[in-house]
């Protein structure tokens, strides 16, 4: 018997042959079968620009209206009802022990993607004060990151997740190079981690400074889009 | 001063630093090598510390969380009312001869401070009786919490209260509530929001009793405890007592007030037992017990409308299945996740359908008139002796109808089935002496 870290309740895990031969500890699943649904992946179908889940695998309207600022981001699951319940409870109501649920999935995504530096988006200090953890570094599992960004001290407004699109698109950037790891950005490809991508608008800003530390490419990856 | 009344008998952080609040207590506190909330008295577990070195309390998260830098302040419960003008009790309706008697029971128990339960049957009216003691505790200045379990019953009787105590400054509290807190002098809460209050209460009522999840929990348990002043007082009310209550009543630990008749005086209907060899194993291949099959075909002969309570959300579909097959057709099944549950409800009452296959989310708080019922499957531990006595309820209800069948089918006879017969006739035998009739 197992307890669900989301729903608490009791659940059997089960159990593959091939979990047993492979000599290791047996794997505890975080997430009951039901809490699990509740996450739905994002199929191959997706925008090849933000990794948006669509019915095409054409550019989405959203990033043709990028083409300026072209980023390529890959996303896990769809941003829906069940991922908006995860993200309010983990991120605003602050259970930090909901990281467990989708540490898996992110190790997965991460071995799966070519790139050097891992750069998570880092928070601003008001947030790490009352929220007490950064909510992306949160889903990693000793996987190697440098925290290259800071968030400027000026840079105080309302949080994205209250604006809308409009508003959201005009925000400045938020983001410095931190000047002591920034050497180790030169002529390396960077994979930048996010929990949210809605507009893209925080993610280009994050991309603009790490060009900036003279990185060779840069690309994204979100849980949820 | 206005602003602190927020204060008054709560344990709750404050959003800025306020020097008439004195120092606080840290919420997550270390006690020995772990650590406790201060708040709901639970264990933290070790791994739930925030990178920031903080420990914080996965229990009462909904609440807000709290962690080893919060401090929760409080101010000792004032009881700053003022007493609403004469009479406090603004409902006219009439209580029965037994229901007054019942009430002048609580009310006494009530002015002499005791610990009291109030034991009446399903369809008794229990609000009603409360009330003329919740008036003279209101009439004295009292801070009166009126708390359940189940939020549905908090919404349902939040308004029956507002109007029965119009003078009365009241506030509803649970989870997604959307008014902000008010100090007042009555509150009505589920028993969640209680974990915010400390000493507050002179007198708490504690509606359905024996309702998950009070009964498994004991941090509801212990927030009842806690809200109370130390000079307070409590009363439970319920159809069913669990063993643990049972036990305190025999060994009058608990002064109880008995209602064992409905407010139409008829005995409450009996739950007849019949066997059904190896139900579950029949119902997979979606067939019902032969007994139970005669039983609902004659039912829609003599087009007598019925709810079938089933185990489990996915013994509905079967269910359904085995039905149609009969050509028993013109009913639907209702579980706690359906949208359209209280629609679906509300179709049976209107007589649109004829029957209704339910899981235990119907067990109380519903009300048919002329309807019979029937448990498939009695011995699943899903239905406690509480919940089958509950079921049993919901027959007979109404004046006019208050003879019911209650059938249970079940592989075996089971303790806990024996124990709801056993309750029903307990009740019955000291209503049949307070004058009630088999209807």
């Amino acid at each position: 018997m197992t307890i669900c870290v989301w729903c608490q309740r009791e659940f059997q895990s089960s159990l593959a042959l091939r979990d047993l031969l492979s000599w290791r500890p047996l794997p505890v699943p975080p997430l009951c079968a039901s809490c699990q649904a509740r996450f739905v992946p994002i199929t191959a179908q997706h925008c090849p620009a933000c990794g948006r889940q669509q019915d095409t695998s054409t550019v989405c309207h959203d990033c043709t209206r990028w083409a300026a600022e072209p980023l390529t981001n890959r996303a896990l699951f769809r941003y829906d009802a069940g991922m908006k319940a995860y993200m309010q409870q983990y991120k605003f109501q602050g259970d930090y022990a909901l990281r467990k649920a989708l540490q898996a999935p992110l190790q997965r995504a991460l071995a799966q993607q070519d790139y050097d530096v891992l750069v998570p988006i880092p928070i601003d200090q008001q947030t790490w004060l009352t929220r007490g953890f950064n909510q992306v570094t949160g889903w990693l599992r000793g996987q190697p990151y440098q925290q290259a960004l800071l968030v400027k001290a000026d840079h105080k407004t309302r949080p994205q997740s209250a604006k809308t699109r409009a508003e959201r698109l005009v925000t400045p950037q938020p983001f410095t190079l931190d000047p002591q790891v920034a050497s180790v950005l030169v002529n390396r490809r960077v994979l930048l981690l996010d929990d949210v991508y809605t507009t893209g608008r925080t993610l280009r800003h994050a991309a603009a400074q790490i060009y900036l530390g003279g990185a060779k490419a840069v690309t994204s990856l979100t849980l949820a889009r | 001063m206005n602003d602190l009344s927020e204060f008054f008998g709560r344990r709750i952080p404050a959003r800025q630093v306020m020097p008439a609040l004195g120092d606080g207590q840290v919420a997550v506190q270390r006690v020995g090598r772990r650590y406790r909330c201060q708040r709901c008295q639970q264990w933290v577990q070790p791994e739930d510390r925030l990178p920031n070195g903080a420990w914080y309390c996965r229990h009462c998260l909904q609440l807000g969380r709290v962690t080893s830098q919060t401090k929760l302040y409080t101010i000792p419960e004032p009881n700053r009312f003022t007493i609403p003008p004469a009479p406090i009790l603004t409902w006219t309706g009439k209580l029965s001869d037994d229901q007054q008697r019942a009430a002048r029971a609580v009310r006494d128990l009530t002015q002499r401070k005791q610990n009291q339960l109030l034991w009446a049957v399903t369809g008794a009216g229990k609000t009603e009786i409360v009330y003329p003691a919740l008036a003279w505790a209101l009439a004295r200045g009292w801070r009166v919490a009126w708390v359940s379990p189940r939020v549905d019953v908090c919404l349902e009787l939040a308004p029956r209260i507002r109007q029965a105590f119009a003078a009365v400054s009241q506030c509803l509290l649970y989870g997604e509530q959307p008014l902000p807190y008010a100090y007042s002098q009555l509150t009505v809460c589920t028993t969640h929001q209680l974990l915010r209050f400390e000493r507050a209460f002179d007198w708490i009522i504690v509606d359905e009793v024996d309702a998950f999840p009070l009964t498994t929990s004991p941090l509801l348990q212990d927030a009842i405890t806690r809200a109370e002043k130390t000079t307070g007082c409590h009363l439970y009310l319920t159809a069913t007592p669990g063993e643990a209550l049972q036990r305190q009543i025999r060994r009058h630990e608990v002064a109880t007030t008995y209602l064992p008749l409905r407010y139409h005086g008829f005995l409450l209907p009996r739950l007849q037992l019949r066997l059904a060899w190896r139900w579950r194993a029949a119902l997979v291949k979606s067939q019902l017990p032969r007994g139970l099959q005669r039983q609902v075909l004659a039912y829609a002969r003599v087009g007598q409308r019925f709810l079938l309570f089933v185990p489990h959300v996915r013994a509905l579909e079967p269910v359904m299945a085995a039905l149609a097959r009969l050509a028993i057709r013109n009913g639907v099944s209702v579980h706690a996740a359906d949208p359209d549950r209280t629609a679906k409800v509300q179709a049976l009452r209107d007589k649109r359908v004829d029957f209704l296959v339910t899981t235990t989310i119907l067990e109380r708080g519903v009300t048919f008139p002329a309807i019979a019922v029937i448990v498939l499957g009695g011995d699943d531990p899903i239905f406690s002796t509480a919940a089958l006595v509950q079921i049993a309820g919901r027959a007979g209800r109404h004046a006019d109808f208050p003879a019911g069948e209650v059938t249970c089918y079940a592989q075996s006879q089971t303790r806990t089935i024996h124990r709801a017969q056993r309750m029903i006739d307990q009740l019955n035998r000291q209503g049949r002496r307070q004058g009630g009739r088999r209807p």
